[in-house]
């Protein structure tokens, strides 16, 4: 299967729904990403951590530090309430953009 | 919304406070995400090795991660902007790399800040006193105000034990009055003093025990106690030699015997700068209310109590104190202040104002020396343009290049400001020596809250100046040499020339050159008028005259005398003929004339009009002349005769005599030369009209200082109208020499008189003088300091401008252009500037000097100006020329090798 580059913008929603599903070191982020889009979408891994930063930074995550399944000192991110709120928003709009987009794609000639 | 701003603010402070943590933090995300993924790339069969290079490929540079990260968290500004040791390691050593710069720029901006400490000080001192008594921001003062009259009502006896009784939130009600007390130790001399007459109270309120004997107490206010004094520090040891015996001994107060019982500590003079502490006396039975003596309230909060319950508590007594005497009381409001606050010189927004003022005028100069010293760090920067232009290729921000500037700029006006600060902290002591004049009330003494010590506030306000000059000497010239980097980059390369002055420096090359030229000329003007009021010689023999005020203690110390005015003021006059007989009669004694006020000493000035109208021009606020009543023999006294007309008769020494003489200045400014004598003058006041005088004669300028020019009216004295008089004696020999003698008649005569200001005439010199002086000291120290500073810059600056210009010349000498050519070329942009700044300050000196009297300058100041102006343009010239003759020396190959 071949693999898709991001749209702008679209990392920071990706990393919010893959924390969602539980917490996550920031490797874990990009191997989540990768197992639930089945591999589609390709992450920059190091540009990967300025969405971190910006994301914790705006509050919508937080972290904590751990220990990493090969047993190293790792930083796990967790969503905030504020950051749920904002993944539900943008899933939301982003269904409506991509249904548009879908229905304007799909259109067909009208009958004369 | 706000989660989310409070988040951004946290994560930025957590940026900006622990930048190591965070970063260290990243690197280890970093690490650990290069290693897990290099594990599953061996688990997908890679060779360890192999895995761990293409992890770290995969991953990129780290530097730049950790970057965006922080620029992500809001934190690219601060990492642009900060500054670390090593940018003041390099601003220290670029100091000591260029001497030149690091003095001249270090000294104009330590003089800046000099002027703008002191200032700030001198002003702080003024309107925000610190009181040095033990918690002085609990001593509250207290006092009716009368809000029909708009002014405080001091008849208070009743109200002070009425409050006294019932007032919670304040302890230790006191109250005082000030008054000036004939002080005679033994059988020595008597010689005022300044006294409060005080409640024994006020001693506990204050909280200052005496360092000898005892305070005033209770029992010493009732009407049969024995008379005692407490006497200050400086007193015990001018007076008494500092003996330690004093408490015990007798004096004569006012011609009652005292005992000293106490001596109060060095620099307590509560409540001004007094000397002598003896109790109140309050006789509330005999009074109504709002009757009796002038009396000032003050206490200290109880333990516990608020400024705020104790203005209620005592606006609650003042609402009882209505309904209880509508008569008096209806439309009295009692106030209570802190103490700092009743003693501001400057209260309110005009105290804020003046603050403001002075600020403006500190700021203005700051601005002025600092873009002066940016001008030079922008020149020297210039010189190091290649090694900018590096930098910046090599990836430094121009942010970054800006802080380096400004770092060294920081680290040269922090060397200034420790200079400037030592330097203010002797100015503000010098200049409150010279001003002693105007800060005291007359004792010579200072209120005992002010000192030469500079303030916490003044350091925290010196920090900022520095900050601000700092950024004005870095950050200017910073921005301007790294406008247009890229560009200037790609021109380097292909050898063309660099940073040129643009329209700014221009403009500050010529605001420069008039203010160079502006500022001294206008301190010139001020000195000359200073100089013309200090020097303008007197007509008569000022060295042989002793001068004295007479004041009388309002109060006979007689028992059962009259109180009332008429019989102190016939007591009065009654004392001054017989000084005046005693004094006649000493053979050391040629003459002795009362007067209103005294050749030199301050004259008020009113605005005069002369029937038919006067003939020369006058200013906005009309013909403001001096004035004097003096004795019908004062001429003869001062040996003085009239240049026309004749002086005034004896029969003419009445209150309703309408006969004036005036001065020559008088004729000149007022009348433009005209014979006055029979034409009519007469107040401008309101109410109108004022009664007439008829001019009868012209008396040469006999020292009338109003501080509106020389031009003054003399009127007959009617004794008994005039309180207090002053009296001229001429003396054979040294007039200070008869000083003790005049005391010995005056003590001997009436213990009651009192001889204040006693000095030889010839050192009256009044305030206004007095303020001249120090003004023109102040203001030739700055002038002078702004001349070298700015001449200096100004060779700077125009001599780089030439000199960026050697490649430009070498060219066009090489290329067969004739030298006058050349040397137009050159010189056209300085002479511009030149010839603007002159111009501009022309128009400088104009507005500075415009409106005063002393405004036309003779043909002597006229050339001494126009020298000064040469000079100027002269080292302008210098600056030029030194760098051009340079460049032609070089070899036209040289020139064009570059290229």
């Amino acid at each position: 299967m071949s693999t898709a580059e991001l749209l702008p913008g679209t990392l920071d929603v990706l990393i919010l729904k893959a924390v969602s599903l539980g917490k996550l070191h920031g490797y874990g982020v990009l191997l989540r990403i990768e197992q639930i889009s089945g591999g589609a979408l390709l992450v920059q891994q190091g540009a990967l951590y300025q969405s971190l930063a910006r994301l914790e930074h705006r509050g919508l995550l937080d972290s904590e530090w751990g220990t990493s399944e090969n047993n190293r000192k790792a930083k796990f991110y967790r969503l905030t309430a504020a950051g749920r709120r904002t993944l539900g928003q943008e899933v939301a709009s982003w269904k409506r953009l991509s249904d548009a987009i879908g229905l304007a794609l799909a259109a067909t000639p009208l009958e004369a | 919304m706000l989660v989310e701003l409070i988040a951004r603010v946290r994560s930025l402070w957590r940026g900006v406070a622990r930048t190591r943590q965070v970063d260290a933090d990243l690197n280890e995300e970093f690490r650990l995400h290069i290693e897990l993924r290099a594990a599953d790339l061996v688990r997908a069969g890679m060779t360890p090795a192999e895995a761990a290079r293409k992890a770290r490929a995969e991953f990129g540079s780290t530097e730049h991660h950790l970057e965006a990260a922080r620029t992500a968290r809001g934190l690219g500004w601060f990492d642009e902007t900060r500054f670390s040791w090593l940018d003041l390691k390099l601003g220290s050593r670029m100091l000591l790399r260029y001497p030149v710069l690091t003095i001249v720029g270090g000294l104009s901006m330590a003089f800046a800040i000099w002027v703008g400490a002191g200032t700030f000080e001198a002003l702080r001192q003024l309107v925000f006193p610190v009181i040095p008594l033990p918690e002085s921001d609990r001593i509250v003062v207290l006092q009716n105000w009368d809000a029909a009259a708009s002014q405080p009502e001091l008849r208070a006896t009743r109200d002070f034990v009425a409050w006294r009784a019932a007032l919670e939130s304040v302890d230790d009600l006191a109250a005082y009055r000030t008054v000036a007390r004939n002080l005679m130790i033994a059988e020595g001399l008597a010689e005022p003093v300044f006294t409060a007459e005080v409640t024994a109270s006020a001693f506990r309120a204050l909280r200052v025990p005496p360092v000898l004997g005892r305070a005033l107490v209770d029992m010493d206010e009732r009407a049969d106690a024995p008379p005692v004094a407490v006497i200050g520090y400086r007193l015990w040891q001018a007076r008494f030699q500092g003996d330690s015996s004093v408490v015990g001994r007798t004096v004569r107060i006012a011609g009652v015997p005292a005992t000293i019982v106490g001596v109060m500590p060095d620099g307590f003079a509560f409540p001004r700068s007094q000397e002598l502490w003896v109790p109140l006396r309050i006789d509330v039975a005999g009074h109504a209310p709002r009757q009796g003596m002038a009396i000032r309230i003050f206490g200290r909060l109880a333990p516990g109590a608020t400024l705020a319950r104790a203005r209620a508590e005592l606006s609650h007594l003042g609402g009882n104190a209505a309904s209880d005497f509508p008569q008096t009381h209806q439309h009295l409001r009692p106030q209570l202040f802190t103490f700092a606050e009743s003693v501001r010189a400057m209260d309110g927004p005009g105290g804020a104002l003046t603050l403001l003022t002075g600020n403006v005028f500190v700021m203005m100069l700051l601005v002025l020396v600092c873009v002066n010293v940016g001008l030079l760090m922008f020149a020297r920067a210039a010189t190091r343009e290649s090694e900018i232009i590096v930098r910046s290729a090599l990836g430094a921000s121009r942010r970054r290049i800006v802080m380096q500037l400004f770092a060294e700029a920081l680290v040269l006006g922090t060397v200034a400001a420790v200079v400037g600060l030592a330097a203010a902290g002797w100015g503000v002591r010098w200049g409150m020596d010279l001003m002693r004049a105007e800060l005291t009330d007359g004792s010579g003494n200072f209120a005992f809250w002010m000192d030469g010590r500079l303030s916490p506030l003044t350091f925290v306000y010196t920090a900022l100046l520095t900050l601000l000059a700092a950024a004005i000497a870095g950050i200017l010239p910073g921005l301007k040499i790294t406008r247009n980097l890229g560009d200037r980059l790609k021109r380097a390369s292909a050898g063309a020339g660099g940073a040129q002055f643009g329209g700014v420096w221009t403009a500050v090359i010529v605001l420069q050159l008039a203010v160079t030229m502006g500022f001294p000329v206008a301190t010139f003007f001020v000195r000359r008028g200073a100089v013309q009021l200090a020097t303008q010689p007197l007509p008569f023999p000022v060295d042989q005259y002793l001068s004295v005020r007479l004041d009388m203690e309002p109060l006979s110390p007689e028992p059962g005398a009259d109180t009332s005015a008429a019989a102190f003021r016939a007591r009065y006059v009654a004392a001054a003929r017989t000084l005046e007989a005693r004094l006649e009669s000493e053979p050391g004694v040629t003459g002795v004339a009362f007067a209103q006020h005294l050749p030199q000493q301050y004259h008020p000035n009113n605005q005069v009009e002369v029937d038919e109208g006067a003939v020369a021009a006058q200013d906005e606020r009309g013909h403001r002349v001096g004035s004097s009543r003096v004795d019908p023999k004062y001429l003869d006294v001062l040996g003085v005769s009239m240049l026309s007309g004749r002086w005034f008769s004896t029969s003419e020494a009445s209150p309703d005599a309408r006969v004036a003489v005036v001065n020559k200045a008088f004729v000149d400014r007022v009348m433009g030369g005209r014979n006055p004598i029979g034409r009519r003058i007469r107040y401008v006041w309101d109410p109108e009209p004022q009664p007439w005088f008829e001019i009868i004669g012209v008396a040469p300028d006999m020292g009338i200082r109003s501080g509106w020019g020389p031009a003054g009216i003399y009127l007959p004295l009617a004794r008994a109208s005039m309180y207090p008089l002053n009296v001229a004696i001429h003396v054979r020999g040294d007039p200070q020499a008869f000083a003790p003698r005049l005391r010995a008649i005056a003590t001997d005569m009436d213990e009651t008189l009192r001889l204040t200001n006693l000095m030889p005439l010839k050192d009256v010199v009044n305030g206004e003088v007095r303020f001249q002086a120090f003004w023109v000291r102040l203001t030739t120290i700055v002038s002078a300091m702004v001349l070298v500073l700015s001449l200096v810059s100004i060779y700077a600056v125009m001599s780089f401008a030439v000199s960026r210009r050697t490649r430009e010349i070498g060219v066009r000498v090489a290329l067969g252009g004739s030298p006058w050519h050349i040397l137009r070329a050159v010189f056209r942009q300085p002479m511009r500037q030149l010839g603007l700044g002159l111009l501009a300050g022309t128009l400088l000196v104009w507005v500075l000097t415009g409106g005063t009297d002393n405004g036309v300058p003779t043909p002597t100041e006229l050339l001494t100006l126009g020298a000064y102006t040469a000079l100027m343009a002269l080292v302008c010239l210098i600056a030029c020329v030194v760098p051009t003759r340079r460049a032609l020396a070089v070899q036209p190959t040289e020139a064009l090798r570059d290229y």
